[in-house]
């Protein structure tokens, strides 16, 4: 028996009952079509955010309060925890910048509030920083300049503005020298930095800048910091200076933890390596699950290709009887039926890879619309080859049991079916 | 080389059924056999049997010195398909095939090229008279053709021996002479013809009757006076 009868036996088969075929691969379309949806878009989301933090210098180490502590019940409870953590300060910035391995260290604080130039007025999300934050961060002033050192030892009330926050409040006026007024308290606008882009769930361009003294004291009322972003001198020193950082903040803030264990400090140091991993792992973890519950439907429909695959070994019991008394051995007939299944799911795995690939397409450019970002059409060819190599097994082991059933009817019983 | 010796055939059940209570017989290469008797005599499980598509419960039923039970069932159905044809009264071919496709079906399964698988079945066609109807869907059929495509198909693969169960049973008279003659004529160039029919008319047209009743052999003796279809058709 060759390979192309047994095609066209299958096909033939499958033709018969268009409608009925249909239906019976929907659900390993749909099965597919979302694995395939959900891995891709999970692979962009996990390729836009790792390379946008990656942009920013793989030398950089985050230090923000609060501790590793396992016993925290919930993400939110951490939150509000690590708010009330307030041993952070400007001072620690600066002895972290005097580390061998440190070439920059810049302490933030950050808040929301509207901004006011003339009659417009915005809702944005403004950052006490110093002059070091866009040295760690890699940034450009492209219009006037950045605040000084002095400004900061001040208070002076000067703003940085990001690139698409300037051409909201000014559109062609040239902003430098203007005054903006964020929570009654005017600022004069010193400088524009370039165009970042936005990150998936921030737009950097609408940040404004203002020395952190000034955020501290007249916009926010505290005088801790809400984080610090340190620069290592060069990738190989990253590790060091994580462990020195340490180590200094314990000694500056009496905590005594000779074992180095991370519950007891009221601190968290992270590379940017570290955190890229942890970030790529939850995004994994996340896409798989998603995944793993579109593989639900998976099983579902291959229940209902063993389904109805019985119906048609029992729909052609003559049939099958007919060919054992002209000389079909029971793998014939066990092939003939198995070809069948495959040949279904198969071709659901297809058409289910095409609707994945397309909904993962206008998935990708309704999130890029709703995140304001540029997101990278992403086909995970992983999730392809898996389709449709689930798609196949699914059919060989939900259609091998009716294909059995098939092969050992016995001839007789078989053509006497009525 | 056909033998059988004592078979017995027994349906089980709260009340088991016996089909074949002790039969006995010994069919040689070139007979046409009739096996007739009133229905339930049993005569379309001898049928069975002997076409390897069932086992006798006892009793031992033996083709070219060989029983059920010392073959494989792939070496069952390479027998059923190189030494055996079948026509049956319901004809049984496949509806969406064209008639050359279904009588095609066994060679499928003897591993021949497809060349010569259409070689093979517009010979078997042509025996039959049905050249001209190749690409013809069984429905698009009489009774009487569809009949005579199932008979191509059985001896598509040169057959030593054909069963017919009741192939003339669903049809009118003067289709039932036509297949009836193509029987004859392949008995004549050397096929062994096993027949089951009621009708004691068409099994004169045999050459040796084995009577059933009951599930036992009341009667076995050659035709005295045989009919000859032809003869009928010119009629």
């Amino acid at each position: 028996m060759n390979i192309f009868y047994s095609f066209k036996t299958a096909l033939i088969g499958l033709k018969t009952n268009k409608v009925r075929s249909f239906l019976t691969i929907l659900g390993i379309i749909i099965g597919i079509a979302a694995v395939v949806a959900m891995m891709s878009l999970g692979a962009g989301a996990e390729n836009l955010i790792v390379g946008q933090i990656m942009s920013m210098g793989s030398n950089n180490i985050f230090i923000e309060p609060g501790s590793f502590d396992p016993k925290k019940t919930s993400m939110m409870e951490a939150m509000m925890k690590e708010m009330e953590i307030k041993t952070l300060k400007i001072s620690d910035a600066k002895a972290i910048k005097n580390l061998p391995e440190i070439e920059e260290a810049a302490p933030l604080v950050v808040g929301m509030d509207k901004v006011v130039y003339k009659d417009i007025n915005k809702k944005i999300t403004f950052l006490g920083t110093t002059p070091a934050a866009h040295v760690v961060e890699g940034t450009n002033i492209i219009l006037g300049r950045d605040f000084t050192d002095a400004e900061v030892k001040s208070q002076a009330r000067v703003a940085v503005l990001g690139y698409k926050i300037t051409q909201d409040l000014f559109g062609d006026e040239n902003p430098i020298g203007k005054t903006i007024r964020i929570k009654k308290t005017n600022f004069k606008v010193i400088g524009v930095l370039e165009e970042r882009g936005s990150q998936t769930f921030m737009n950097l361009d609408e940040y404004i800048y203002v020395p952190i003294t000034t955020a501290q004291k007249l916009l926010l009322g505290i005088d801790h910091i809400r984080w610090i972003i340190a620069k290592a001198k060069n990738e190989n020193v990253v590790d060091e200076a994580v462990a020195d950082i340490r180590l200094l903040l314990r000694d500056r803030h009496n905590i005594y933890n000779p074992q180095g264990d991370l519950t007891k400090d009221d601190f968290r140091v992270m590379s940017q390596v570290e955190a890229t991993n942890t970030l790529s792992s939850v995004m994994e973890i996340f896409t798989l699950f998603l995944a793993s519950i579109a593989a639900i439907a998976l099983v579902v429909g291959g229940i209902g290709i063993m389904n109805i695959m019985l119906v048609s070994v029992t729909e052609r019991t003559k049939e099958i009887g007919l060919r054992k008394a002209v000389g079909a051995r029971r793998k014939d007939i066990l092939y003939q039926f198995l070809l069948e299944a495959l040949v279904l799911t198969f071709l659901g795995g297809v058409i289910g890879v095409i609707l994945g690939v397309i909904g993962s397409f206008f998935g990708g450019m309704v999130f890029g619309k709703m995140l304001n970002t540029n997101w990278g059409f992403f086909i995970s060819f992983k999730a392809i080859g898996l389709g449709l190599g689930v798609s196949t097994v699914v059919g060989l082991a939900f259609g091998i049991y009716p294909a059995r059933k098939a092969a050992q009817l016995s001839p007789i019983e078989a053509l006497r079916y009525e | 080389m056909i033998e059988a010796k004592d078979v017995k055939k027994i349906y089980p059940g709260i009340v088991p059924t016996v089909a074949l209570d002790g039969v006995s017989f010994v069919i040689k290469e070139g007979e046409f056999v009739a096996l007739t008797g009133p229905s339930g005599s049993g005569k379309s499980t001898l049928m069975h049997i002997m076409g390897f598509l069932d086992r006798p419960t006892s009793g031992v039923y033996k083709f070219n010195g060989k029983s059920i039970d010392e073959l494989s069932d792939d070496e069952l159905a390479r027998i059923r398909n190189k030494k055996m044809g079948f026509v049956f009264q319901s004809f049984n071919l496949l509806p969406r095939r064209s008639v050359l496709d279904n009588v095609k079906l066994p060679l499928i399964y003897s591993g021949i090229s497809p060349e010569m698988e259409d070689k093979l079945a517009k010979e078997a066609l042509d025996k039959v008279g049905l050249s001209h109807r190749i690409s013809h869907y069984p429905n698009q059929l009489s009774g009487g053709e569809q009949q005579r495509v199932a008979i191509a198909r059985a001896i598509v693969n040169r057959p030593s021996v054909i069963f017919a169960d009741e192939p003339t049973g669903n049809l009118d008279s003067k289709s039932g002479q036509q297949i009836m003659d193509i029987l004859q004529n392949l008995n004549n160039q050397g096929h062994t013809i096993i027949l089951v029919t009621h009708e004691k008319y068409t099994a004169e047209m045999a050459k040796r009757i084995i009577q059933l009743k009951d599930g036992r052999i009341i009667d076995d003796q050659i035709v005295v006076h045989r009919r000859l279809a032809k003869d009928g058709l010119i009629k």
